[in-house]
């Protein structure tokens, strides 16, 4: 009884401050443009649809003998041993070609593994599957080309580290 | 609110003897007796229906006198929905943070609504907005249905072969029960995930903060003899390894968990 006599009363009260606040203006409200997607599309949107029913989870990819936990481990460690590297041979004030070429592998390596996370990151074989695999194939000659030059540039020039002292001291 | 407050204010008058009229329980509501002034604060709210799909999203503008409403965001889409546009949708339960439901786009962080507080400056205007990087539903609704298959595909569900040793409880050491602080806080609001750009840019494949930080909960979880099997489903180069340490996770969860912390652990493990 009680409660019936409570929802009338609240209906009341209710309806005299809507009117109330409609007349302060708030019930006019403005509606902005808003611009949620670009004019054009470099992309066709993606079909709006979940694979498989509501109830299935997403499917699980089998693991992978490289690229997963082992190939973070290799990432970090040449991140870690990068470090030591480049500040020994100007510490030491020697110059060692074992060093140097130790220091040019593993720059090669940290920049190959840095690219490609990135190439992983934007392009997605489901998305862009041709683009995907020209921008891995491009980096590989990348890589290549950029270890050979390397190699060049310490069997037949002066080295990395004697060209950086060169430029600092220059 | 005002209303609700004077119907209780007359339904307390008729029992003084149990309890003053100053107690009675309503909505969290500001006394509108006490100042004068109106303080009147812009809020901009996404709008788009889905009846009508052929017209762009709009950012729809109220205004609320901050003096009548509650002190958080909830309490003002709540006012905004009572009092001036009843098609206003988004999704709430408990606003009290600890159902995640209210989860949206506040002023340019993801949040629940329910535990922002509403800028008392009222020369800036509040801007809300979906989870981003969402499909809407509707207004300040998104589907999650992604996120929830992707909770399920990590199994969230203690995984034993060998009975316990009473036949009744799986007991577990005070030290391995604290490793689960911080981790089973969790609601699945899906905030953390939203904020990350890797999962807006991978959604498909990387499992995404919370869905991490649960399964690293299992990880830890000493009752669970599944772990090898957790662990390979976790390696490969997707799942967990689109995590750049970019921490947007740990900035906005509203629950205040670290999500980051829990990935890189996540690696540890997988890396050991």
């Amino acid at each position: 009884m009680a409660s019936f006599a409570r929802s009338s009363l609240l209906r009341q009260s209710l309806a005299t401050t809507r009117s109330s606040l409609l007349r302060q203006n708030v019930g006019v409200s403005q509606v902005v443009a808003f611009h949620a997607s670009a004019r054009k599309q470099i992309l066709p949107p993606l079909p709006q649809k979940i694979e498989g029913t509501m109830n299935d989870p997403v499917p699980t990819p089998a693991p992978h003998p490289v690229e997963g936990s082992y190939h973070w481990t290799f990432e970090r460690a040449v991140s870690v041993g990068l470090i030591p590297l480049t500040i020994a041979p100007f510490a030491a004030g020697s110059l060692n070609p074992v060093m140097d070429a130790v220091l040019c592998t593993l720059l090669v390596a940290h920049s190959h593994v840095g690219f490609q996370a990135a190439i992983i990151d934007y392009f997605r074989p489901h998305r862009v599957p041709k683009f995907s695999s020209f921008c891995h194939w491009l980096l590989r000659a990348f890589t290549l080309t950029t270890a050979v030059g390397l190699y060049e540039f310490e069997t037949n020039d002066v080295g990395v580290t004697e060209a950086l002292r060169r430029i600092w001291n220059a | 609110m005002a209303s609700l407050r004077t119907t209780s204010r007359l339904f307390a008058a008729s029992r003084p003897l149990f309890r003053p009229a100053s107690f009675a329980r309503t909505y969290a509501t500001v006394d509108s007796n006490v100042s004068e002034t109106p303080k009147m604060k812009t809020f901009k709210i996404y709008r788009w229906n889905p009846d009508t799909p052929t017209e762009k999203p709009t950012m729809q503008s109220y205004e609320l006198d901050l003096n009548k409403t509650g002190p958080m965001m909830l309490d003002a889409l709540i006012r905004i929905k009572n009092e001036l546009d009843p098609t206003l949708t988004f999704r709430r339960s408990c606003r009290e943070g600890i159902c995640g439901s209210c989860a949206m786009n506040i002023d340019g962080v993801n949040t629940l609504a329910c535990l922002c507080r509403i800028p008392t400056e009222t020369t800036k205007e509040s801007r809300i907005y979906p989870l981003p990087h969402t499909y809407v539903v509707k207004d300040l609704v998104p589907d999650l249905t992604l996120f929830y298959k992707q909770y399920k595909s990590i199994k969230p569900y203690l995984q034993r072969d060998t009975p316990t040793a009473d036949g009744l409880e799986n007991r577990q050491s005070p030290e391995d029960r604290r490793k689960l602080d911080g981790l089973y806080e969790c609601i699945l609001c899906a905030c953390c995930s939203t904020s990350c750009p890797s999962y807006w840019w991978n959604q498909e494949e990387y499992l995404g903060p919370a869905i991490l930080l649960q399964s690293y909960r299992w990880l830890v979880d000493s009752r669970d003899e599944k772990t090898a099997e957790r662990k390979a489903a976790l390696d490969n180069s997707m799942s967990v390894y689109r995590c750049h340490t970019i921490l947007n996770c740990t900035r906005t969860c509203p629950k205040g968990l670290n999500p980051g912390r829990a990935i890189a652990e996540t690696k540890k493990m997988l890396a050991a």
